[in-house]
C-alpha cells in the first residue's frame, strides 16, 4: 500500500481556529481573554459552522471540542458515499481525558453527564454526527502532544482495516475547574487544544499533503498556521 | 406556587440546556415528553435527579414519574406535595 | 485486505485475576463448571439514600490480603489489583521473563475511571494519599505499573468504555507484531466507586436483585470490580502451543450514546472484521462469550448480531457477567480469562443467574456448563457507551 496522505487538518487553541486550507482565525475579542486563560465554558457551535449544532449545548467540554475540531476539517464527511464512511475509523489520544466533566460529576451527579465521564465519548458524538463506523481507539497518554494517536492510524490503514481515519488530540480541562477540585497537576502542561487529522489513500486531490508520523498537535499547527491557498 | 412553577421552569431550562428558552416560552400545561418541550427518556431520569437532590423526593416507580411529569403544573402539584423540610430551596 | 504474513503470532503466556470470587485464576477455573455467581449484596450510600447494591464486589478479606503484600500501594487500590494480577500474570507464564529484557516488555492498560475514588474524596475533602490522587490519571497508572513490571518498553493506556479490555488486548498485539515488544502485559482494572455507582443508578440500568444474562425476566446489569492481566508473547518465545490472538475488530454503531443500535448491525461489522483478520469463516467459531450485561436492549441487539452474523447455526454462547458482574475496563481481560480456562477444560461455560431463557435468544444460549471435546476457537464480544464494539478471536494452537 502507498503511504498514506494528510487529507485535512483543523486545529482549536488559544492561538485560534481553523484548518489547513483557512488557515488559523482569531477569536472573538469578548472571548479571547478567557481562553487565554483556559476558561473555556465560552466556546460555541457557532464560532466555527453555521450548521445545526444538533445536540452540541447537551455535550460536555471535550466532545464540545473535539466535535468542534472534526467539524473544522471542513472534510465533506456528509457528501461521502455510505461504503466510504463505514471503513473511517476515529482514534483520539488524550492526557487530561474526561477530568472536566469527572470532577463535574463528582460533585452534582447527573444522569445526562454520566456517559461523557469516559475520553472514548467524544468517538461515539464524531461518529453518530458524521456517521462513521470504522475501528476506533482512544488512548490516554502521560503527555498532551498527541504523539500516538496518528501512527496507531496510520497502521490501519497499512492492514486494510479502514480507508481513512479522523486522528484527534484533544485537551479539554478548563483551567478554574481544575484549581477549584485541587488538581492543577493534572491539567494539560500546554494548555488546551481539539486538533484533528484525516489522514487516509492518496487520491490525488489538491488538499493531499504527505503524511509522516509525529505529534499531531505540531503536525495540526503547522498545516493549519501556514495554510495552502486554494489555487 | 407560582414561584415554585417559574423555579422548576428556571431547572428545566439550565437541567436540559435548552438554549435560547425562557421560562415565559414554557407553557405551564404543556407536555414535557415526547412532544410539547420534547425532552426524552434520558431527561426524565436527569429530572428524576433534580427532584432528589433539589427536594428530597425521592421517585421509584415508572408510574409516579409518568404522572408527576405529565407538564409544569403536574411537576408543580408533586413537588409541592412531597417536598421533603430539610431541602435546601426556598418554599413558595 | 492485507494480509502481513511474516509478522510474528502473538499467543498468551499466563494469566491473573483479583475478583469478587477472591484472588487468581483457580476460583474462577472452578466457578466455571459450577455456574457459582460471585455477586454479593452490600450497604451503600447512593445520593442520599442507603441502599443494598449487589455487585461482584472484591471482599474486604481480598483487599486486606492484597494491602498486607503490598503497603507501599495501600492507598491506590486501582494499582493494588492490578498489580496483583500482573504479578501473577507473570509468574504464571514460568521462566518466559527471565529471558525478556525490560526493553523488550510493554505494557497496555485498559481502564474507565482507573483511581477515580481518590476525586471522590477530593470533592468531598476527605484525605487521599499523594498515590490514590496521582493515579486518578490512567496514563500514570499504567506508567507505575510498567515500572512494577520491569516493562522498559512501550507503554500505553486505553480508556475506550467497556470495550477497553478487548482493545488493550487488541494493542498488545500490534505492539508485537510491530516488533516493539517480545511480550506485552495487558491489564485491565476498575473499581465499583461511589462515582460509577451513582451514575448507573441515576440510569436506572441496575438490576436491584442481581443481573440475568439473556433472561426472559432481564430488567438490569451488576457492576463488578478488580482486575485482569495476560502476559501476551510472540509465539516463538513459548515451549509448548498455547492459545493464540488471531482476530480482533472494532466498530462504531453511529446511532446512540448509551443505548446500542437497534439492529446489531455495529457489533456485525466488529465480529465480521475480527472474523476476516483471523482468516476464518463464521462456522469455524466453536463458542462465543458474549457482553451480555442483563439489560433487555444489548442483550436483545447481541442475539440480533448473532443471527445476523451466524444465520441459523449461532455457535454455543454465554454470558460471563452473573459469575463476576459488568467489570467495565477489566471486563475484556477476565472475559478473555474465562474463555482462557474454557479452552484449557474443554468446557462450554453456562450463564450463570439466568433462570428462565429469553425465547427471542438464539437456542444455543448455553444455560449450564457442558464439556466440549474440540474447542477450537472461540469468539469474545464487548459492547460500550458510545456505540463502540469489539470482538476478539481466540485460537488454541494444536500440538
Amino acid at each position: 500500500m502507498n503511504p498514506p496522505a494528510i487529507l485535512a487538518a483543523s486545529y482549536l487553541g488559544p492561538e485560534g481556529h481553523g484548518n489547513d486550507l483557512t488557515g488559523l482565525r482569531a477569536w472573538p475579542a469578548s472571548l479571547n481573554e478567557a481562553l487565554q486563560r483556559g476558561e473555556l465554558d465560552g466556546l460555541h457551535w457557532s464560532l466555527v459552522s453555521d450548521s445545526d449544532p444538533s445536540r452540541f449545548a447537551r455535550m460536555d467540554l471535550m466532545c464540545r471540542l473535539g466535535l468542534m475540531a472534526a467539524e473544522l476539517l471542513d472534510a465533506g464527511f456528509d457528501a461521502m458515499p455510505e461504503a466510504r464512511r463505514e471503513r473511517i475509523g476515529v482514534c483520539v489520544e488524550t492526557f487530561a481525558g474526561s477530568l472536566d466533566t469527572d470532577i463535574r460529576f463528582a460533585q452534582t451527579p447527573r444522569p445526562s453527564i454520566f456517559a461523557y465521564t469516559l475520553p472514548s465519548t467524544v468517538i461515539g458524538e464524531i461518529c453518530i454526527r458524521y456517521r462513521l463506523k470504522g475501528p476506533v481507539l482512544c488512548l490516554v497518554s502521560a503527555d498532551a502532544a498527541g504523539n500516538n494517536a496518528a501512527v496507531e492510524a496510520a497502521e490501519w490503514l497499512k492492514l486494510g482495516d479502514a480507508g481513512a481515519c479522523l486522528c484527534l488530540s484533544c485537551e479539554a480541562l478548563d483551567r478554574k475547574t481544575a484549581v477549584a477540585a485541587g488538581l492543577p497537576g493534572h491539567l494539560p502542561p500546554d494548555g488546551w487544544h481539539a486538533c484533528a487529522l484525516l489522514i487516509g489513500g492518496r487520491e490525488g486531490a489538491p488538499r493531499e499533503r504527505p503524511f509522516a508520523a509525529g505529534s499531531l498537535v505540531e503536525i495540526c499547527r503547522k498545516l493549519c498556521s501556514k495554510p495552502k491557498r486554494a489555487c | 406556587m407560582e414561584n415554585l412553577i417559574e423555579e422548576l421552569k428556571s431547572k428545566i431550562i439550565a437541567g436540559f440546556s435548552l438554549e435560547g428558552v425562557s421560562p415565559s416560552d414554557i407553557q405551564t400545561d404543556e407536555p414535557l415528553f415526547g412532544v410539547g418541550l420534547g425532552l426524552d427518556s434520558i431527561d426524565a431520569l436527569e429530572l428524576v435527579a433534580i427532584l432528589e437532590q433539589d427536594y428530597g423526593i425521592i421517585i421509584q416507580e415508572r408510574q409516579v414519574a409518568d404522572k408527576a411529569f405529565a407538564s409544569v403544573q403536574a411537576l408543580a402539584e408533586f413537588v409541592a406535595a412531597n417536598r421533603k423540610p430539610c431541602s435546601s430551596e426556598s418554599q413558595s | 485486505m492485507d494480509v502481513a504474513v511474516n509478522e510474528p503470532a502473538v499467543a498468551i503466556a499466563g494469566c491473573g485475576a483479583i475478583t469478587a470470587l477472591g484472588i487468581g485464576i483457580e476460583p474462577l477455573q472452578r466457578a466455571l463448571p459450577a455456574g457459582t455467581s460471585g455477586l454479593r449484596n452490600r450497604e451503600c450510600t447512593v445520593g442520599k439514600t442507603r441502599q443494598a447494591i449487589i455487585a461482584g464486589w472484591v471482599t474486604g478479606e481480598t483487599l486486606d490480603q492484597l494491602r498486607a503484600s503490598d503497603p507501599g500501594h495501600a492507598g491506590s487500590r486501582a494499582f493494588l489489583f492490578a498489580r496483583a494480577a500482573l504479578k501473577q500474570a507473570g509468574q504464571n507464564a514460568g521462566n518466559l521473563l527471565d529471558s525478556v529484557p525490560p526493553s523488550k516488555r510493554g505494557l497496555v492498560l485498559s481502564t474507565t475511571k482507573a483511581g477515580i475514588d481518590a476525586l471522590e474524596k477530593l470533592v468531598r475533602h476527605l484525605p487521599c494519599s499523594p498515590m490514590a490522587q496521582r493515579h486518578i490519571q490512567p496514563a500514570w497508572l499504567a506508567a507505575d505499573l510498567a515500572v512494577a513490571c520491569a516493562a522498559g518498553g512501550p507503554v500505553q493506556c486505553v480508556s475506550a468504555a467497556c470495550i477497553s479490555g478487548l482493545l488493550a488486548i487488541q494493542q498488545g498485539v500490534a505492539l508485537i507484531r510491530r516488533n516493539l515488544a517480545d511480550v506485552v502485559f495487558v491489564a485491565g482494572v476498575d473499581l465499583i466507586s461511589d462515582f460509577v455507582l451513582a451514575g448507573f443508578v441515576s440510569l436506572k440500568s441496575l438490576d436491584p436483585e442481581g443481573c440475568r444474562p439473556f433472561d426472559k425476566a432481564r430488567i438490569g446489569l451488576s457492576l463488578g470490580e478488580g482486575a485482569g492481566a495476560i502476559l501476551l508473547a510472540r509465539c516463538d518465545l513459548l515451549p509448548s502451543p498455547s492459545v493464540r490472538v488471531s482476530g480482533w475488530g472494532t466498530s462504531n454503531d453511529a446511532n446512540h450514546l448509551t443505548g446500542p443500535s437497534r439492529d446489531g448491525s455495529g457489533l456485525v461489522l466488529a465480529i465480521f472484521r475480527a472474523l476476516a483478520r483471523a482468516g476464518v469463516a463464521p462456522d469455524s467459531i466453536d463458542y462465543i462469550n458474549a457482553h451480555g450485561t442483563g439489560t433487555p436492549y444489548n442483550d436483545n441487539m447481541e442475539a440480533l448480531a448473532l443471527r445476523a452474523v451466524f444465520g441459523r447455526r449461532v455457535p454455543p454462547f454465554s454470558s460471563s457477567k452473573g459469575m463476576l458482574g459488568h467489570t467495565l475496563g477489566a471486563a475484556g481481560i477476565l472475559e478473555t480469562i474465562l474463555c482462557l480456562a474454557a479452552m484449557q477444560a474443554q468446557l462450554l461455560p453456562g450463564t450463570p443467574r439466568l433462570r428462565e431463557r429469553d425465547p427471542a435468544a438464539p437456542e444455543s444460549l448455553l444455560d449450564h456448563s457442558r464439556p466440549a471435546s474440540g474447542l477450537r476457537r472461540i469468539l469474545k464480544i464487548n459492547c460500550g457507551f458510545g456505540g463502540t464494539n469489539g470482538a476478539l478471536v481466540l485460537e488454541r494452537e494444536l500440538p
